[in-house]
């Protein structure tokens, strides 16, 4: 009965997703210099913003993450006004939200068994940071949107006046006019605020925002507190004797050889449990870097086609990444809950 | 070999590049891994969520010397 209503239906949204394909070749191929794509700037340490908070300075992936972290404090607050109303079947948002948590619940007790209540929290809680932080980051307009700073060497771009609203001028790069840049000694010397009142000649843009897990002191500082929260569930659960798995001074004295040896391996394990930090540190940061990379490199070459594809690769692999720091932290948790001497009695 | 300084940001590009070699059998690694568990998941469907968890895992450990060959890559390029 509804059927010929259903045949009218003009596909709007195809139409539109045509067009600004078409829009966006016109702007790579065809169009005015303005709005071809640049090949980014390679940079590993997070540049600052500019802003400062006594003399701290606030860097572009410290403010990603207070976004990240918003997002999650209100998510949590809406998570529990839901559980305070009283209804028992969670809808839309909510329903994603325990979906989620239900399965980290499910792996962690897999794992963890009796000791899963106490350990849940920390592994979820860096699962939900890491996810948020690695979604927030492919918004469009981050690593895109920021100041514009004077380059020392390599290719700058000139930069050209878009609007100024009030006292605030709006620039962007200019690809159809590069600008080698030269290293001169006076630039140092001079004065900052010279530099950033008068224009540069050879410009890079230095983004406002940039993914939270491109900047190895995220990384390095989840990976710390895992760690150390597993020599603390390690001493809770097992008390001073945990420390038996590195120093095995009983085996030194009554091993006969063997237990020289294991006396090594124990040392072993100290550097393992310091390998552990870096392979967090890196994993997480080596990804989300790379991927970082991958979007900014492709989106300059090609911009039309294959970018879309690679965005929802980055998705998968920011849950992936996320996952897998989460499941990590989860087994070494629990396996430092767990002690070793009952496998000697085998 | 006349602009000594350009010479060696070449050669520390091309160590960077021989350094990422290391990738070749954290892939090798996975890829058995996913082979590994996509052959269990198949014959044992029922367990499937464990095989899962400890394939992820067992990529993971894999994938550690792939990164560890990034960061020897990323500290000659940037800090050495």
């Amino acid at each position: 009965m509804t059927e010929p209503v259903a045949k009218k239906r003009i596909p709007v949204k195809r139409w539109m997703i045509l067009g600004v394909i078409a829009l966006g070749a016109y702007a790579a191929f065809f169009g005015p210099s303005l709005l071809k794509p640049i090949s980014p700037v390679v940079v590993l340490p997070p540049e600052p913003t500019g802003l400062s908070i006594f003399g701290f300075e606030i860097t572009n992936t410290i403010l990603a993450t207070l976004i990240a972290d918003i997002l999650l404090i209100l998510l949590a607050i809406g998570a529990y006004r839901f559980v305070k109303s009283g209804k028992l079947v969670p809808g839309g948002f909510y329903n994603a939200f325990e979906a989620i948590l239900e399965f980290l619940w499910n792996s962690v007790e897999g794992t963890a068994g009796k000791w899963a209540r106490r350990i849940f929290v920390i592994p979820a809680t860096i699962f939900l940071l890491v996810f948020m932080a690695n979604m927030v980051k492919l918004v469009p307009g981050f690593e895109s949107i920021g100041r514009i700073k004077q380059m020392h060497e390599g290719t700058g771009y000139a930069p050209v006046k878009l609007v100024s609203l009030g006292s605030l001028n709006l620039y962007t790069i200019d690809k159809g006019q590069p600008v080698e840049a030269t290293a001169n000694a006076e630039g140092e010397t001079g004065s900052a605020e010279e530099t950033s009142a008068s224009l540069c000649t050879a410009c890079e843009v230095v983004p406002f925002l940039r993914g939270s897990a491109t900047d190895l002191n995220f990384t390095f500082a989840l990976a710390v507190t895992a760690v150390v929260m597993t020599q603390v569930f390690g001493v809770w659960a097992l008390g001073i004797p945990y420390f038996e798995k590195f120093f095995q001074f009983r085996q030194l004295i009554n091993g006969g050889i063997f237990g020289l040896i294991n006396f090594g391996v124990g040392f072993l394990e100290i550097i393992l449990e310091f390998a552990k930090i870096l392979s967090f540190g890196f994993r997480l940061f080596g990804n989300i870097f790379a991927g970082a990379l991958l979007l900014s490199i492709v989106g300059a070459l090609t911009a039309v086609g294959v970018p879309p594809f690679l965005y929802l690769f980055e998705v998968f692999f920011g849950i992936i990444q996320a996952y897998v720091f989460f499941l990590l932290s989860t087994v070494f948790i629990s396996g430092a809950t767990v002690s070793h001497h009952s496998e000697e009695h085998h | 070999m006349n602009d000594p300084v350009a010479f060696v940001a070449g050669l520390k590009l091309l160590g960077a590049g021989l350094a990422m070699l290391g990738a070749i059998g954290a892939g090798v690694g996975v890829g058995l891994a996913a082979a590994g568990g996509v052959q269990a998941m198949g014959r044992n469907p029922d367990a499937a969520p464990i095989i899962q968890t400890n394939m992820i895992l067992g990529m993971a450990f894999a994938e550690a010397v792939a990164i560890y060959a990034l960061a020897v890559a990323l500290i000659i390029i940037f800090a050495a």
